[in-house]
């Protein structure tokens, strides 16, 4: 480990005894381990896969043995807008990740308001809160199929019956739902950290001033807390849509695909290794998805002006 | 500078146990299988040790994974050429696949020099289904048809008899007669997955004279046949029957959940594995000897159970093909079975059944399994493996699944879709036209 | 940067006693209901399969199912197995994501590079390629250099997932870092490595242990790499978990309890950490 750390500091450690960073260059190397390695380890594989989408790949042994292929150009390309099964992971994508995003950042900023604020047992119910956020996504999504969602082991069916409801097939009859819940069963707790972090963050002079000129609580929330926290909201959506985009394990473990639950990446997983073997065409659908992926992304990150935009330091 | 001081110390200590687990791993002969995480596979590994490598000084690591992920893994593993398996379980859908692509192993000569292993005392329709051309490429450790399992009890308070060979018409009769508010009349599967839904109802739909793919005459498949009547009239019978006497949650239910609602009577039938009356006859089974077994119901065809084996293979890169035979001659051999017996916590009525003929002529067995043995074994005799439908088909040998690797995904995407229509959330002929396009695509 | 902590202590403003009593009586109900499925699980675990899977309680409470998962039969993936190879993979990849990272974020708010912002906004738009587009080419070479079944291809993997989330969570760290102390530690001529340890560190510690926590957590919950390149081998805990799944006969009550003590590590290490995590998230990952 040390041999590591020496190889990513020393260089520009040594490099440094006059005047330091006069050079772009010198600025620059502190950078480059860290590119290097994400070139390597991410691009590459992009690249590879672009060649494979241009060519008729498929694996007839289910086997990941290349077998000959045939460049097919664009074909591949042309065949996805016409896929309806390939527009409706879009859709479905599109729809579990805002519903999870914006569920999981209200009741986020919902329990870090009411974890603000002293009360007994304050730090056992934050603890209590942040514990599903901690679990592993597998294990998270086989306690809600099999021990939740389930009417034949589950306990909201005898819920649901104690209380005179008919039972509800929550999985089969309302997947997105379901895993939605999921997903925000795990989110929340992570945006209520951040939240909390922005609660916390606030000046107390300013909300005291404001007390002693007579605002009510909620105004001096609307005035005050809310425009502060709006950063915080940000970051949250941010980097929640990041991780939920992706959503794999809860899909595979509860549902394992089928309408209204396989997303943009569990399609592709479909389509690939996890039974379709059609690499050409599945590289393909990565690579459309990975350009709609960085133009949203620019969109969000230049939209979301304050998460980008700080005193320039150069 | 704490945190620092503490990143490193922390990566010290991994490296440290890095090396540590390099040194530390001894030269002893050992082999790798993968298994699947099923009660009788648990047993054999937690038997080796004493069993088998106590003679033969052979060690065993077993990978044990879920039915699914087992598949993914091993299938690559084979396909590419991987080192990672010595032996591999691999099911009745991919040996002759494997087999004829030349991925694994063919047995049929080890099997016949080996006298302990006894070729001929494998249960002709296994051996059948996993072999292609005449050669065994995989050798049966567990095997399953499919039956109509019932409550005598309730049947005889109803007034109906079960025909020891229903019709499908006989059986959804009875079904939604005795299907009361408390008790379901049957339990069928209908969580989405090809060997979930896809088993049963491929088995429905052969016996109604449908099939996935037609076949060209060297057994290719040559169109999707989703959209033909007969699947209609399959998949409409199915979904119609499990929406008037089904179980509750039909879309999420496979095996396990029709096991626990049968065992809590809340279904008076179950069509299903043969594996199932074992657990059904069990010292701790709340229904035990309360039940009625009957062969797999048909329509237009004579017989129309499935045939299911988990079974080893020795993967064309196994690093260690000899002592892999070593170990598949007696995990698969009929003093294996014995032992199992002997030697397990569930005793003889849960050793690995369906795989060889003595296993049925075992006094012991026989008496442990009386309710079902007999059954069992006409059932998986009578498993129409080399002609399922009524017409020709691709992918033969194969009666619950089409033996193409392209089945698997057409399999899984299609029942998806059609648990929507037993849940009654989506509309039949929906289902079927999209399945079509699936099933077209996938043979292009 | 001091003041601006307030610590969520005292009363808001303008409250009235009852509205406190309310809301704390709400944020019980709220945690209550969070953890309930958890809660749920525990009990479960202690449950025999017959009463897991009836939800009943007949037979009592045991430790069984502890006993019956971490003593598994010689020869299978167990517990002290899969807890190693996990413990190592997340380690040493959490290490060499911070000695990556840590360099990177200087270069991006301390010192930043010409077009900053466009290599910050690389970084970050790797986290959005979507992992199972590229699973194939990683296994074709994986396959090619003998790393499938290795804790080596893992930590490759996981550096690479954590590293963007870890370069713009301390980004946003060093950016708190007064700009005065900078300066005059470069009119002292102190090295780069000098300067991130001595002026830049102490400051910044509460947000590099939250990111590194973070990269814990993310690494050691990983499931689809994890049982798609390591399946055998040097299988790490969540593919323990789930081998506890069968399709023939009931594992709910031993599925729990392997859940529990597959979670537990970082659960308990996110518990003593919380504290530090708001910090670090309030102390810069906004600007």
């Amino acid at each position: 480990m040390n041999v590591a750390a020496d190889a990513t500091l020393r260089p520009t450690a040594k490099g440094q005894v006059g005047d330091p960073f006069s050079s772009p260059w010198r600025r620059r190397l502190p950078l480059l381990p860290a590119l290097l390695f994400a070139i390597l380890v991410t691009q590459l594989p992009f690249l590879v896969s672009i060649y494979y989408s241009l060519t008729d790949l498929k694996d007839k042994t289910q086997s990941l043995i290349p077998e000959p292929t045939k460049f097919v150009g664009i074909d591949n390309y042309k065949a996805i807008f016409s896929d309806p099964f390939f527009r409706q992971a879009m859709w479905t994508s599109v729809q579990m990740t805002v519903f999870a995003v914006v569920l999981s950042l209200l009741f986020g900023t919902l329990f870090a308001i009411l974890l603000d604020r002293h009360f007994f047992g304050q730090g056992l119910i934050r603890t209590l809160l942040i514990t599903p956020f901690l679990l592993m996504p597998v294990v998270a999504a086989l306690i809600w199929k099999q021990q939740m969602f389930s009417s034949l082991f589950g306990i909201l069916d005898k819920v649901l019956n104690f209380l005179g409801f008919s039972s509800v097939a929550f999985i089969s009859d309302h997947p997105l739902a379901s895993i939605v819940t999921v997903l925000v069963w795990q989110w929340t707790p992570f945006m209520m950290l951040i939240m909390l972090a922005g609660l916390q963050s606030q000046p107390s002079d300013i909300l005291e001033a404001a007390g002693v000129d007579g605002a009510t609580p909620f105004g001096i929330f609307r005035q005050l807390t809310l425009p502060h926290l709006r950063r915080y909201l940000e970051l949250g959506a941010l980097l929640g849509s990041i991780y939920i985009v992706q959503a794999f394990d809860a899909i595979d473990v509860m549902t394992g695909g089928g309408p209204g639950s396989t997303n943009v990446p569990y399609f592709v997983y479909q389509e690939s290794i996890g039974g379709g073997f059609r690499y050409g065409s599945a590289s393909a659908y990565a690579i459309v998805v990975v350009i709609f992926s960085i133009i949203i992304a620019t969109l969000a990150l230049r939209l979301l002006s304050g998460l980008l935009k700080d005193e320039e330091r150069a | 500078m704490k945190v620092l001081v503490g990143i490193l110390v922390m990566g010290l200590i991994a490296v440290a146990s890095l090396a540590a687990t390099a040194i530390g791993s001894t030269k002893a002969k050992t082999i790798s299988v993968a298994i699947v995480a099923n009660p009788q596979m648990q047993d054999i590994a937690s038997l080796t040790p004493s069993l088998f490598t106590a003679k033969t000084g052979i060690k065993v690591k077993y990978t044990i994974l879920d039915e699914g992920k087992l598949r993914q893994v091993t299938t690559r593993d084979v396909g590419s050429g991987g080192k990672a398996f010595d032996a591999v379980m691999i099911g009745m859908y991919e040996a002759p696949q494997f087999g004829t692509a030349g991925l694994i192993q063919n047995l049929t000569p080890k099997a016949k020099a080996d006298k302990s292993y006894n070729y001929n005392d494998l249960i002709p329709a296994v051996r059948n289904g996993l072999s292609a051309k005449g050669n065994l490429y995989a050798s049966p450790f567990y095997g399953e048809s499919s039956f109509v399992m019932y409550r005598k009890d309730v049947l005889k308070k109803a007034g109906v008899t079960m025909p020891a060979r229903p019709t499908w018409d006989q059986v959804a009769k009875i079904a939604r007669k005795i299907n009361s508010k408390s008790m379901a009349g049957i339990c069928l599967r209908g969580k989405p997955g090809w060997g979930d839904l896809g088993a049963a109802f491929t088995t429905v739909l052969n016996t109604f004279g449908g099939t996935w793919w037609s076949s060209t005459s060297n057994g290719k498949p040559s169109k999707a046949m989703v959209d033909q009547p007969a699947f209609k009239s399959a998949l409409d019978f199915y979904a119609k029957l499990v929406q008037d006497a089904g179980e509750k949650d039909a879309a999420n239910s496979s095996f396990n959940e029709c096991l626990a609602q049968y065992q809590a009577g809340k279904v008076a039938m179950w069509y299903d594995a043969t594996v199932a009356a074992g657990l059904l006859e069990a010292k701790d089974s709340p229904v035990k000897g309360k039940n009625g077994y009957a062969l797999a119901p048909v329509k237009k065809t004579k017989a129309s159970g499935w045939l299911w084996s988990w079974a080893l293979a020795i993967p064309k890169s196994s690093p260690d093909a000899a002592d892999a035979w070593k170990y598949i001659s007696w995990a698969t051999s009929a003093q294996y079975i014995k032992a199992a017996g002997t030697h397990t916590k569930g005793g003889w009525a849960s050793i690995p059944p369906g795989t060889r003929l003595s296993t049925y002529k075992l006094p012991q067995y026989k008496k442990a399994a009386a309710a079902f043995a007999a059954k069992t074994l006409q059932a998986m005799q009578a498993a129409p493996i080399k002609n399922p439908g009524t017409t020709k088909r691709p992918g033969l040998p194969g009666v619950q699944y089409v033996g193409i690797p392209q089945f698997q995904d057409v399999g899984n995407r299609c029942t998806q879709l059609f648990s929507r229509v037993i849940a009654g959330a989506a509309k039949d002929t929906d289902a079927l036209s999209q399945c079509q396009s699936i099933a077209s695509k996938a043979i292009k | 940067m001091i003041r601006r902590a307030r610590r969520g202590s005292r009363l808001g403003v303008g409250e009235s006693r009852a509205a406190i009593i309310a809301l704390g009586i709400a944020a019980w109900v709220v945690g209550m209901l969070w953890i309930f499925p958890v809660g749920w699980t525990l009990l479960t675990s202690f449950k025999t399969e017959q009463d897991a899977s009836a939800q009943t309680l007949h037979n009592g409470l045991t430790f069984g199912r502890y006993s019956d998962v971490s003593h598994s039969t010689t020869g299978t993936l167990s517990l002290s197995a899969a807890f190693t190879n996990s413990l190592v993979v997340v380690v040493v990849s959490t290490v060499i994501v911070m000695l990556l990272a840590l360099p990177a974020a200087y270069a991006l708010a301390i010192r930043p590079v010409p077009k900053w912002r466009d290599v910050l906004f690389f970084f970050i738009s790797l986290k959005f390629l979507p992992i199972v587009a590229s699973i194939f080419p990683i296994y074709v070479y994986a396959q090619k250099w003998n790393l499938i079944g290795t804790r080596t291809i893992l930590i490759v993997l996981y550096i690479a997932i954590n590293l963007p989330l870890a370069i713009w969570m301390l980004r946003s760290f060093f950016i708190e870092v007064p700009r005065e102390l900078i300066e005059a530690a470069e009119i002292d001529g102190t090295s780069l490595f000098n300067q991130l340890r001595s002026v830049i560190l102490p400051i910044a510690a509460p947000g590099i242990a939250a990111t590194a926590l973070l990269c814990v957590i993310f690494a050691w919950n990983e499931y689809f790499y994890a049982i798609q390149l390591n399946f055998a081998g040097a299988s790490t805990m969540p593919q323990w978990v789930i081998g506890n799944v069968s399709t023939r006969g009931n594992f709910l009550a031993k599925l729990s309890a392997a859940s529990i003590i597959a979670c537990l590590p970082v659960v308990l290490a996110g518990w003593a950490a919380q504290k530090r995590m708001i910090r670090g998230l309030s102390m810069g990952a906004i600007k």
